[in-house]
């Protein structure tokens, strides 16, 4: 059987006596603390007073329904009185909160606040960057001079994740991404006889720009998130405070190997997908045009010279060391909080992905300019 | 008795300071516990001493050496001297637990890997752990991995080890054989060991001294017995379980052996 609470009120002169019979709880409360409220506005009403007399159990809703009403009463000079209260209903009401000195809470910082704040946090971000890239630098050179060390496999097994595991997708896209240049080359070219020249224009396109942009940005879902979550993670488990309690230095033994590691996939990668692509624009070349093979690779190897797989393979490694050094400093920079591993991952893609297409239209640029086209 | 750590006029946080004016010394072959209620800046003194967390003001001197003041490898040198247990016992997780205690060793000496293989099989068994050298840190238990990071903080025997909680969270049979562990490191190793704690169980067991941190500062300091005796009501209500009312700030300093 639900609760019920049956309530009369009287009138005493200027007091209302409100008395209440059955349980005050979570039930019952909204409806008698509407009842109180209505009283407590009665400009004829200057005493409210309940009578517990009749009340069985009480819960934190009847004590908070009469405590907020006892508020609204002494607002507006009204006063409240309880009566015939049990020691249970005394026990109840002693939860009733107590005005207690909270520290004053700090304001909100204004728009100018909020605008220095940014700016502080961007010089923070760039002063870890430039420390992560300063310290980095430092280990590879001593590891390079062969007064430290780094853990051992751990390049190598750095360089199985981010080249050969990722040998397939990367593949996978570049044979489609040729495949797909070819026809778009086909259907253009075809039109003004000028079919085989698909290969020269694959051939270009592929090692110059198409296989280092898409291959980066493949490395850059693939491993550069991956460095972020991994080191994040690490930085929120304390890992990385308790390598640097061991005194052994997080950028060697975590960074370097990674960036070594990258250093070699990234541009073996991009080598690769130039050739897949190749290779897939060949298929579309050869069921299209019925240009041989022989003929397809002849064309590139008249088109396409060392000088341009070199523009290629730089820009592979620039890509790389982006991709490893946004990694690594979003990652580092995760704090205790486990979304923070999240955040470190989005921006490390999205600033990965931002520079690259940045540092490529740079390099367009400054290669035009210097006459070796874009 | 040679002081190993010292901190003097130690002012510590992140953004603002959590604690001010600390001023404490550890001796040799004695443990001291860092006690005090959750966010009264433990764990971030803790930070501050083993080099983590750069402090606003004030020096900690270890061995007699500023921290701060070192140059990165001298002060990682300085640092190898001491081992550090985290809260989150933070064991590699895509280590074995064998290789976890071997870090230290395989990185910072150049000793032969039988002989790793055997401290490594030493300290775990110190630490009750033989033949867990194989497993992954997922594969242990809340207890058996702070065991573990214990195992790795003590591998290349430091003068000084600072634990951070290393008993929270566990059943009190597991609490008390990490606090047995702890004292036999003293008493074995002469390790002198920091320990954070909020478990006055703990801080009963292995004590030497205590320094009681509230309302962002020391506020008292002394053997256990001095402790359990004071009428400072956050020493008092500590180590008797009374609550302190909400933002309440000290009222008594009881100043006894070890704050200078």
């Amino acid at each position: 059987m639900p609760p019920e609470l049956a309530t009369s009120v009287e009138r005493d002169g200027r007091a209302a006596v409100v008395r209440l019979e059955g349980d005050l709880v979570v039930p019952t409360a909204r409806a008698l603390y509407t009842q109180l409220q209505d009283i407590a506005r009665r400009r004829d009403v200057r005493s409210i007073v309940i009578d517990f007399a009749r009340v069985g159990r009480i819960d934190s809703s009847g004590v908070a329904a009469v405590s907020l009403v006892g508020q609204q009463a002494k607002r507006s000079g009204r006063t409240l009185e309880l009566r015939e209260l049990g020691e249970h209903h005394r026990a109840a009401f002693a939860m009733s909160p107590r005005k207690v000195e909270e520290p004053p809470a700090e304001p909100p910082p204004t728009s100018f606040e909020a605008l220095g704040d940014s700016m502080i946090a961007t010089w923070d971000g760039a002063k870890a960057l430039t420390s992560i890239v300063k310290d980095t630098t430092y280990q590879g050179v001593l590891v390079a001079g062969r007064r430290k060390q780094l853990p051992a496999g751990s390049v190598a097994s750095q360089l199985f994740e981010m080249g050969f595991n990722g040998l397939f997708i990367v593949s996978l896209l570049a044979f489609l991404i040729g495949m797909t240049m070819g026809f778009q080359g086909v259907t253009q070219l075809e039109r003004f006889g000028a079919g085989v020249f698909v290969a020269d224009m694959l051939g270009l396109s592929m090692v110059r720009e198409l296989a280092p942009l898409m291959t980066a940005i493949i490395i850059t879902g693939r491993t550069g998130a991956a460095i972020a979550a991994e080191l994040g993670t690490m930085k929120v488990r304390s890992e990385i405070d308790a390598l640097a309690t061991m005194g052994i230095d997080p950028n060697r033994f975590l960074i370097l190997p990674r960036l070594l590691a990258i250093t070699i996939a990234g541009p073996a990668l991009t080598l690769i997908a130039m050739f897949v692509g190749m290779l897939g624009g060949m298929l579309v070349t050869s069921l299209a045009l019925d240009l041989p093979a022989i003929a397809y690779w002849g064309r590139i190897a008249e088109s396409v010279t060392l000088g341009d797989f070199a523009h290629g393979l730089i820009k592979a490694v620039l890509f790389s060391w982006i991709i490893a050094i946004s990694g690594s400093h979003f990652g580092m920079r995760a704090t205790g909080d486990p979304s923070s591993v999240g955040h470190a991952t989005t921006r490390t893609v999205v600033v990965s992905v931002l520079s690259i297409i940045l540092v490529d239209a740079a390099f367009a640029t400054i290669t035009t300019i210097a006459g070796g086209g874009p | 008795m040679s002081t190993l750590l010292e901190c003097r006029d130690l002012v510590c946080g992140y953004d603002k300071p959590l604690l001010q004016d600390v001023n404490l010394t550890v001796g040799a072959h004695e443990i001291v516990v860092l006690l005090g209620g959750s966010g009264c800046g433990k764990s971030t003194l803790l930070r501050t001493i083993t080099g983590l967390l750069p402090p606003l003001s004030g020096q900690v001197l270890v061995f007699g050496e500023s921290l701060y003041d070192l140059a990165p490898e001298e002060r990682n040198q300085l640092l190898r001297r001491t081992g550090t247990a985290f809260q989150q016992d933070a064991l590699f997780g895509s280590m074995s637990v064998g290789e976890n205690i071997a870090l230290p060793l395989r990185e910072l000496t150049k000793l032969p890997q039988s002989m790793i293989k055997e401290m490594v099989r030493m300290k775990l068994g110190l630490v009750g752990l033989g033949g867990f050298e194989s497993r992954l840190p997922t594969q242990l238990s809340g207890g058996q991995r702070k065991r573990a990071a214990l195992a790795r903080a003590t591998i290349l025997d430091p003068q000084l080890v600072f634990c951070d909680e290393p008993s929270a969270g566990l059943d009190p049979v597991v609490a008390a054989s990490i606090d047995e562990t702890l004292v036999q490191f003293r008493d074995t190793l002469g390790i002198t060991l920091v320990v954070v704690t909020h478990v006055i169980e703990s801080v009963r067991a292995i004590a030497d001294r205590a320094v009681v941190l509230a309302g962002g500062r020391v506020c008292a300091a002394g053997t256990i017995a001095e402790l359990e005796a004071s009428t400072a009501p956050e020493v008092y209500g500590f180590f008797h379980r009374v609550p302190v009312a909400p933002h309440a700030t000290p009222t008594t300093r009881t100043i006894t052996r070890g704050i200078t």
